[in-house]
């Protein structure tokens, strides 16, 4: 396989996921139950923003918006998709090691999920009890 | 699109299907009946009618080029034509001096090649590019030293289609005493390209890029059999001694008929593929935050580079998967490397990271054009609206 091919080579739960985008877009609501967080630069090519609403300490809607290939975007709509529910100061279940198998992402890639998993660090850090 | 679905292809720059003209000929050297034989085989007929193609391929390809039959030499492609050139003249040369020129923007066929001479002793000056990505006298004058041999520079730069200055830089380097190689693989069938007129001492061509077979080159060299090259292969002596190997008589014939109908057909085409280019910008350019790369009407006319503001070029290439373009970006390493072309145009990281290059060709249509413009539209909006840094203007204009 050359470098092409390997590049555009992605596997269905990442094709899923860049084409239709689950849980992209933004958080609206009460500003006080909204918290947000980003992390990454467009120049360095990943930028990823995640937005949730928050209400008693559980999360309960997370968008995502995401610049960057489509492993960063597929993970990014993982991520916020798995976080619904949860508690908002738990973040042991993020691995973005594991987010990499799940989407068969290259070993050059974990730098750039590692992002992902920032911005959402991020957005819990930035968190207020609603 | 479905996966299984054919995309349209818009990568004529990068090779081209053999033209069914092409073919016919090709096939008829092949199979028990065809013109199979050894053409080093002069000792029957069926060898001799061997040679006699490859020698009418020569003749075709020579009068393309204005050049004299015996001064081609068959190669596998470009590749080894720019090797053959460039190594091959460098170290014939070695004894006049160890110095050679060139660009950053030319083919890594060229600048690999100049590495491994630069291992082997031998010093290279790789002069940044002028305005719009024009390499010219400017650039190149001040470059010469005393202990220059050979100039490299390539007629059409083959992510940008700009067209560089190569005919004052052929007489710069003849008044100095230098040999000048020009990497003419983009060139041929896209304009007029006469050896004299440039005053190359090297030229190398490929078969593939015009609607021959891959596999098949030739190189120019400027008074052969009398000048001489170091050879990279031995053995059998052909090509005389500059390239040995059994001549792929089937590949010459298409490369010759190939040379033959480009060149008959290149000003109708041209004319043809500068309107769907034009067509295609227009289409493009009106979403806003698109940047043409290279000199605006220095290029040829099947070539259209561009960048996009604020879309990762991954992504695009992706989401753009119903066309087959060429991308800027190399995401395969951490590096994120981003054209070195571009780069050298002082492209920002981000700009050159997200670049296309869309190249039509002899079977491009007015409807490959326009689906082109459809999807481009839509996906680039569509990663724009995805993008926290769109998400930011947006928020700044509320």
């Amino acid at each position: 396989m050359n470098a092409r091919e390997e590049m555009l080579d992605y596997s269905s739960e990442v094709r899923q996921r860049f084409e239709h985008l689950p849980r992209h877009g933004r958080v609206f609501g009460e500003p006080s139950e909204r918290v947000t967080g980003t992390a990454g630069s467009v120049e360095h090519g990943v930028r990823v923003e995640f937005e949730a609403r928050i209400r008693h300490g559980r999360i309960v809607e997370c968008r995502f918006r995401a610049y960057g290939c489509p492993h960063v975007i597929a993970a990014a709509s993982w991520v916020a998709e798995h976080a619904e529910g949860r508690a908002a100061g738990d973040t042991d279940w993020l691995d973005p090691r594991r987010i990499a198998a799940l989407l068969d992402a290259p070993a050059h890639k974990l730098g750039s999920l590692l992002v992902v998993e920032d911005a959402f660090r991020a957005c819990m850090a930035g968190r207020r009890e609603a | 699109m479905s996966d299984t679905q054919r995309p349209i292809y818009l990568d004529y720059a990068a090779t081209t299907p053999v033209d069914e003209r092409v073919a016919r000929c090709m096939i008829d050297c092949l199979g028990p009946g065809g013109c199979f034989a050894n053409p080093a085989s002069s000792s029957h007929a069926l060898g001799r009618e061997a040679r006699s193609r490859v020698e009418a391929a020569r003749r075709e390809v020579a009068a393309v080029l204005g050049a004299l039959a015996p001064e081609i030499i068959w190669t596998s492609g470009a590749t080894e034509s720019n090797n053959l050139a460039i190594k091959g003249a460098a170290r014939f040369h070695a004894d006049r001096g160890r110095h050679i020129v060139t660009c950053r923007t030319e083919h890594k066929a060229v600048l690999d090649t100049c590495r491994q001479l630069e291992k082997e002793g031998w010093q290279v000056t790789y002069v940044s590019p002028g305005a719009g990505g024009i390499v010219g006298v400017a650039e190149i004058e001040p470059a010469l030293r005393p202990d220059t041999v050979l100039v490299s520079v390539m007629f059409v730069n083959n992510e940008i289609g700009t067209i560089n200055d190569v005919a004052p830089i052929g007489e710069l380097c003849r008044a100095r005493g230098v040999l000048f190689h020009v990497d003419a693989a983009q060139a041929v069938g896209k304009l007029r390209v006469n050896v004299d007129e440039i005053c190359a001492d090297l030229l190398s061509v490929s078969a593939h890029k015009v609607y021959g077979p891959k596999g098949a080159g030739a190189l120019y060299l400027r008074g052969s059999p009398k000048s001489r090259l170091e050879p990279l292969i031995h053995g059998g002596g052909h090509e005389w001694g500059m390239r040995s190997g059994t001549l792929a008589t089937h590949q010459i014939v298409g490369m010759g008929e190939a040379l033959r109908i480009a060149a008959l057909e290149q000003p109708a085409e041209a004319q043809r593929l500068a309107v769907f280019r034009q067509r295609l910008w227009d289409g493009i350019a009106s979403l806003g935050g698109v940047h043409l790369n290279g000199d605006v009407e220095r290029r040829v006319a099947g070539i259209l580079n561009v960048s996009f503001e604020g879309v990762e070029g991954e992504s695009l290439l992706f989401a753009l998967r119903e066309l087959a373009v060429s991308s800027g970006s190399a995401c395969t390493s951490a590096s994120r490397e981003a054209s070195y072309v571009l780069r050298a145009l002082g492209r920002e990281d981000q700009l050159a990271q997200s670049s296309l290059r869309f190249s039509l060709g002899r079977f491009s249509t007015t409807e490959d054009v326009d689906r082109a413009i459809v999807l481009v539209r839509t996906q680039v909006d569509r990663l724009r609206a995805i993008s926290p840094r769109d998400s930011e203007a947006q928020k700044e204009a509320m």
